[in-house]
């Protein structure tokens, strides 16, 4: 049996650059990073646009100040102002470091990193590496655990938090290589197992994988969620895969157009324009869309992005994989005509209730990265802000982890538990099992996109509670066709869809509850922000197996409540 | 509405917990245009055969997770058109899947990656910051476009080992470098943030290393990124050869070429040999120099000039003056 | 018609019968060949990363010398063609390095402009000259013979400066073959590489790459193995025996390996020992 010191789950950014933190501040504690893909393919590859600093280098008047403004107000005020003092703090240190590690951003004249404009930022202070920012951040991080010798599980699926009297005893998880369940017992468990939006299925720009399984391996557990109905709709997705075409495109000088051939930001932002946040921006092209004002497809409705007056050079220089994916699954080359695109789930701004070291209320378990909620993005994560959240508390966390480890006293797991997943899994495959994952996921995501997606209403999210609760039962009853041991995708997909099942209803259930519009969340039943009755957090816990909401200040500093306009 | 199609799937299947050997399955599915492979193997997992088995993550091209090779050929099953690839198939509206080459087999689709993963860590493939620990994320390196410009492409590598699996040097020896390592390595000593150049190097044109690419750029061809491999294997070449690494057996059978050019314009293949591999190593070609004698294909040992050899030599001579700007 | 014609190293020494051949054929087909006897080795695939200036001048050279003649620049042999052709890329698309070179070339009264197209001698026969106008010339259709195509690399990829046909599913060869009557048989190694360069610093490795293409060629059963590249032609015939040593179960120990211009040599009526079939090494 393998003994750890610290297991980090996920292998994205932030588990990567927690590992890495973790080896720096101690060499010789053992530390493993269990991934459930080769971590080099982790979603944090898929980031294009960039990540914030203000490093100053493009905008000499720019400051950690206006960062962490920029991220309140972009929150809608439901971000914890100590966490994002932190984020923004801690901005300009970690993305040097990344530089001196390595990663190939993009260079101003004067050699600096690059910086581009972003939306909801009051400079331009998105260092970025052209429009694929989050993979070369991602294999940085990755060849520099390499280089320190970090232990990768790879395609190992979590499946459990062990825990004793409220302390942290390690995991167990499925060696999805040979169908083995296994026991890593450890002082302590840091999730990086990133978001939650892909419940939304076929209506998320979101890797296949990003199922919410460190979330509801959480909850299981007993730690709270929070915040799970802010889910982040991108603006820009394409209009038949929802893929997503970087803010950077608008950061770059690329416009909206409706089929009036009117920029019609200019009626919802007339400052910001293009730029806006990704809440407002999204609402304001679903409003052109759903008042007829949207162009007609086979593929559904949508708007045009524009980027033709850019021309080639840029569009091939700064943004190569945008003109790439937009050929590949629309058949459109940009620097020749519009992109049609609309808006897509994107992002989860909800997350494992932590702090601002990443800790969870649970002895030993940390939570960082898009599975977290610190919270940093409240109820509108900006963009840039996401890629460095990972990296920033990744960083925070690993070295508090690993101060922390030695502390603690040695962990044990009882082998019977992997006796109740064995049944588990057997009993997936029992004849009395006949339901479809597929069918059920496909509804889940529907339900969630048609009831729970811009904009809200009592009824609608009443009928998608109804909706989750129906497919719980039905999951019940799921068959496992496959029934061999080495590499079983059919036993991965269902343990995904279990995960998300949980989560769906956390965001179903948060969002039917808060009778306000804040953020990503907007009501057309309660239109305006509510601070009064609802400026807090929504905390989601399992009790007795049924979900229980409660609520939590939120953390104040500086910046009192204002009104949100751009 | 978008057109549709009846297409067959023929996809590679192995379960090593059932069976002995590889063998094919037929799919037949009703598609309409502007599917991709992978939403077609998405669509018959799940609804025909929840048993198939294959990697799917992103579906954005940028995770490298879904690298088969369709119709033979290697690249990405999630930024593959069904409708394309038909243009190419053997057999009317039949689209054959298989995994990709050199490595082995998990199951179905699924090969086993870990010996990427120990040729990552053999090879040195990381920048060993110049940065002192102490002053990590304090100041930022200045780099010039021009530096940048010369890693910027090879960054764009997602590792999905297509490369890999074209690769026929790869096919005959595992123990091969591999062309993603190749283009890493380049990647890393372009670097000039990077500490351990010269470490790598060596390593790099050890045996197995650079100088075994046999140059026939099928990397290059099937790069899902369309990134330049081959400069990256050129400029380790060039570097090893600027860096005293020039005593391996292809430098020195490089430096023939230059050499031979200057002296007679063509190459003096007859001394090729031992020029390259020494005097040792090429007393066992003997044999084969007597069988190529009788056949009158011996290349002669004494190759007259070519005319006009005075210009070619001012050409060697002004350049090594200097007067020429490099692009290196 | 009329081309200059690169001397490829490889075929004034050990594969001489492939010019000879040329010799011979091109009267009967009515195509004029001039030699470019100062051309120089374009550095078969070395010379760019021993000094990348000295292959750009060395390479320039050579086209101005067809440019000079005011022709297209032919040659035989697959990795002359795809270096000369990458050189050429680099030379048009950069005017200062062109400029540098020009000045390096004006001693020689030479000037490399640009305006000379490199080809490969499969492509003029395909292309310019025309397989409809071949086809007449054919006295001695071939049509008991089955005939393994085998492109080498450099006339297929980098695809992005030789472009002539899909890569992946090229044409030119097997039209050919069907042009002078012979049977096109399909086998997985027709687009391979022949390990010829790194013969010498992997040997083990590269007869090995070139014994599984003999081998896939020798179970289609075909007669011969047609190659349009001197160097491969080493690789799959000089190499043969060794290359093919310790492999059991084959249907026969060797199979023929013949050049493009002796193909069209047999179809125009020209007798083995004529075009020099004789002398390789494998019968």
């Amino acid at each position: 049996m393998n003994h750890f010191d610290i297991v980090i789950v996920g292998g994205g950014g932030a588990g990567l650059y927690a590992a890495m933190e973790v080896l720096n501040t101690n060499k010789s504690l053992k530390v493993a990073v269990i991934s459930k893909i080769y971590p080099n393919r982790s979603h944090t590859s898929a980031a294009q646009g960039g990540a914030n600093a203000a490093l100053a280098n493009k905008d000499k008047t720019d400051t950690v100040d206006k960062h962490t403004f920029d991220t309140v107000k972009g929150s809608d005020y439901l971000a914890d102002q100590d966490a994002a003092a932190v984020l923004c703090e801690e901005a300009p240190r970690v993305m040097r470091e990344l530089e001196n590690l390595g990663t190939p951003f993009s260079r101003m004249e004067d050699g600096s990193i690059a910086q581009r404009p972003f939306g909801g930022a009051s400079s331009p202070r998105c260092c970025y590496c052209a429009d694929k920012t989050g993979h070369t951040i991602l294999q940085t991080l990755y060849e520099q655990c390499l280089r320190l010798g970090v232990t990768f599980y790879n395609e190992y699926f979590i499946l459990s938090l062990e825990h004793k009297d409220g302390k942290c005893q390690g995991i167990t998880a499925l060696n999805i290589k040979t169908g083995k369940i296994e026991i890593f017992p450890s002082k302590i468990v840091i999730f990086a197992t990133g978001g939650y939006a892909k419940a939304y299925w076929n209506r998320s720009s979101n890797a296949a994988g990003n199922t919410g399984d460190g979330q509801a391996v959480a909850l299981r557990a007993g730690i709270p969620l929070k915040d799970m109905e802010f889910v982040q709709f991108h603006p820009t997705g394409l209009r038949k895969s929802g893929i997503l075409v970087t803010e950077g495109a608008r950061g770059e000088g690329g416009y909206l157009f409706n089929n009036e051939s009117e920029r019609f930001m200019s009626r919802y932002a007339p400052e910001k324009m293009e730029l806006g946040p990704r809440d407002l921006v999204s609402r304001s092209i679903e409003r052109e869309i759903l008042e007829g004002r949207g162009f007609d497809s086979d593929a559904g409705k949508y708007v045009k992005l524009d980027l033709t007056h850019l021309g080639p050079e840029l569009i091939t220089k700064r943004l190569p994989q945008i003109r790439e994916l937009s050929i590949s699954f629309e058949g459109i080359d940009p620097i020749e005509e519009p992109i049609p695109i609309r808006p897509t789930a994107h992002y989860s701004m909800g997350g494992i209730d932590c702090d601002k070291t990443g800790r969870t209320i649970m002895q030993g378990v940390y939570a960082i990265g898009e599975c977290a909620c610190v919270s940093v993005h409240g109820a509108n994560r900006l963009g840039g802000n996401s890629l460095l959240e990972i990296l920033v508390f990744g960083k925070i966390a690993g070295h508090e982890a690993a101060k922390e480890a030695q502390g603690f006293s040695t962990p044990s797991i009882p082998d019977t538990v992997i006796d109740k997943y064995t049944r588990y899994f057997r009993s997936l495959a029992g004849e009395s099992q006949y339901e479809r994952y597929a069918v059920i996921r496909e509804e889940m995501g529907q339900t969630l996109a048609d009831n729970v997606a811009i904009f809200r209403n009592a009824k609608d999210m009443k009928k998608a509670i109804e909706d989750i609760k129906t497919l719980r039962d039905r999951f019940k009853r799921v068959k496992l066709h496959d029934t061999g041991k080495v590499f079983n995708t059919n036993l991965i997909n269902i343990l995904e869809l279990r995960n998300m099942l949980s989560i769906a209803l956390t965001i179903a259930a948060g969002a039917y509850v808060r009778k306000e519009s804040r953020g990503s969340h907007f009501r057309t039943d309660y239109t305006t922000r509510d601070d009064e009755n609802w400026h807090k957090h929504t905390m989601f816990k399992l009790s007795k197996g049924e979900l229980k909401i409660d609520y939590k200040p939120v953390t104040m500093g500086k910046y009192p409540l204002e009104e949100r306009t751009y | 509405m978008d057109e549709k199609k009846e297409i067959s799937f023929r996809v590679q299947r192995f379960d090593p917990q059932l069976d002995t050997g590889i063998y094919y399955d037929n799919f037949r599915i009703t598609i309409e245009k502007g599917v991709t492979i992978l939403r077609a193997l998405n669509y018959i997992k799940d609804n025909i055969d929840s048993k198939l088995t294959f990697r799917v993550f992103c579906q954005a091209g940028i995770c490298g997770s879904c690298a088969m090779r369709v119709n033979g050929v290697s690249k990405l099953a999630c930024m593959t058109q069904v409708w394309t690839e038909l243009e190419t198939s053997s057999e009317n509206d039949l689209i054959l899947i298989e995994p990709i080459k050199n490595f082995s087999l998990i199951r179905d689709l699924v090969v086993e990656m870990e010996p990427l993963v120990e040729k990552l860590k053999n090879y040195y493939s990381w920048v060993k910051p110049k940065m002192p620990a102490s002053e990590m994320g304090k100041k930022e390196f200045s780099i010039s476009e021009e530096t940048f410009q010369k890693y910027d492409q090879a960054t764009d590598c997602i590792l999905c080992a297509s490369c890999v699996s074209e690769c026929l040097m790869m096919e005959v020896n595992p123990e091969y470098i591999s062309p993603v390592i190749l283009l890493k390595s380049y990647r890393m000593n372009v670097d000039e943030r990077d500490a351990m150049n010269e470490v790598r190097l060596k390593k790099v044109a050890s045996d197995k290393g650079v100088w075994d690419c046999t140059h026939c750029y099928k990397c290059v061809e099937h790069c899902v990124k369309n990134i330049d491999i081959m400069k990256g294997i050129h400029e380790l070449r060039h570097e090893a050869m600027t860096k005293g690494l020039h005593r391996s057996e292809g430098a020195k059978h490089a430096q023939a070429f230059f050499n031979d050019i200057k002296r007679k314009g063509h190459l003096v293949e007859a001394t090729l040999i031992p020029r390259t591999l020494g005097i040792f190593k090429t007393l066992k070609m003997v044999p084969t120099a007597i069988k190529m004698f009788f056949k009158g294909r011996m290349p002669p040992v004494f190759v007259r000039s070519i005319p006009h050899k005075r210009y070619v030599k001012k050409i060697y001579k002004n350049l090594k003056k200097g007067n020429y700007s490099s692009k290196r | 018609m009329k081309y200059a014609y690169y001397l490829s190293c490889i075929n004034e020494s050990m594969t001489k019968e492939v010019d000879r051949s040329l010799d011979k054929l091109k009267t009967d087909l009515g195509i004029d060949f001039i030699k470019l006897k100062k051309g120089t080795c374009c550095g078969g695939s070395n010379l760019e990363y021993v000094s990348e200036p000295h292959y750009l001048a060395v390479n320039a050279r050579n086209i101005a010398l067809a440019e000079e003649l005011g022709l297209d620049l032919v040659t035989s042999c697959n990795t002359c063609l795809m270096v000369l052709r990458t050189a050429k890329h680099h030379l048009d698309s950069d005017e200062t390095t062109r400029n540098t070179v020009n000045e390096l070339l004006k001693k020689e009264k030479l000037e490399y402009t640009g305006k000379a197209k490199v080809k490969h001698l499969l492509w003029v026969i395909n292309e310019d000259y025309g397989l409809d106008k071949l086809a007449e010339k054919v006295k001695n259709p071939l049509r008991d013979l089955k005939i393994a195509p085998f492109y080498g690399c450099h006339i297929l990829r980098p695809s992005k400066y030789l472009g002539f046909e899909d890569p992946n599913a090229p044409s030119s060869l097997n039209q050919l073959i069907e042009t002078v009557g012979a049977q096109v048989v399909p086998y997985a190694s027709a687009l391979k590489c022949c390990g010829f360069h790194t013969l010498l610093v992997a040997e083990e490795e590269s007869l090995k790459i070139a014994g599984n293409s003999l081998e896939d060629a020798i179970k289609t059963e075909a007669d011969y193995i047609v190659t349009p590249c001197p160097l491969c032609h080493t690789s799959l015939d000089l190499y043969q025996e060794k290359a093919l040593k310790g492999r059991k179960n084959l249907s026969r120990n060797s199979i023929p390996v013949i050049h493009l211009s002796q193909l069209i040599g047999l179809a125009l009526g020209y007798t083995k020992e004529e075009l020099g079939i004789h002398k390789h090494m494998i019968k």
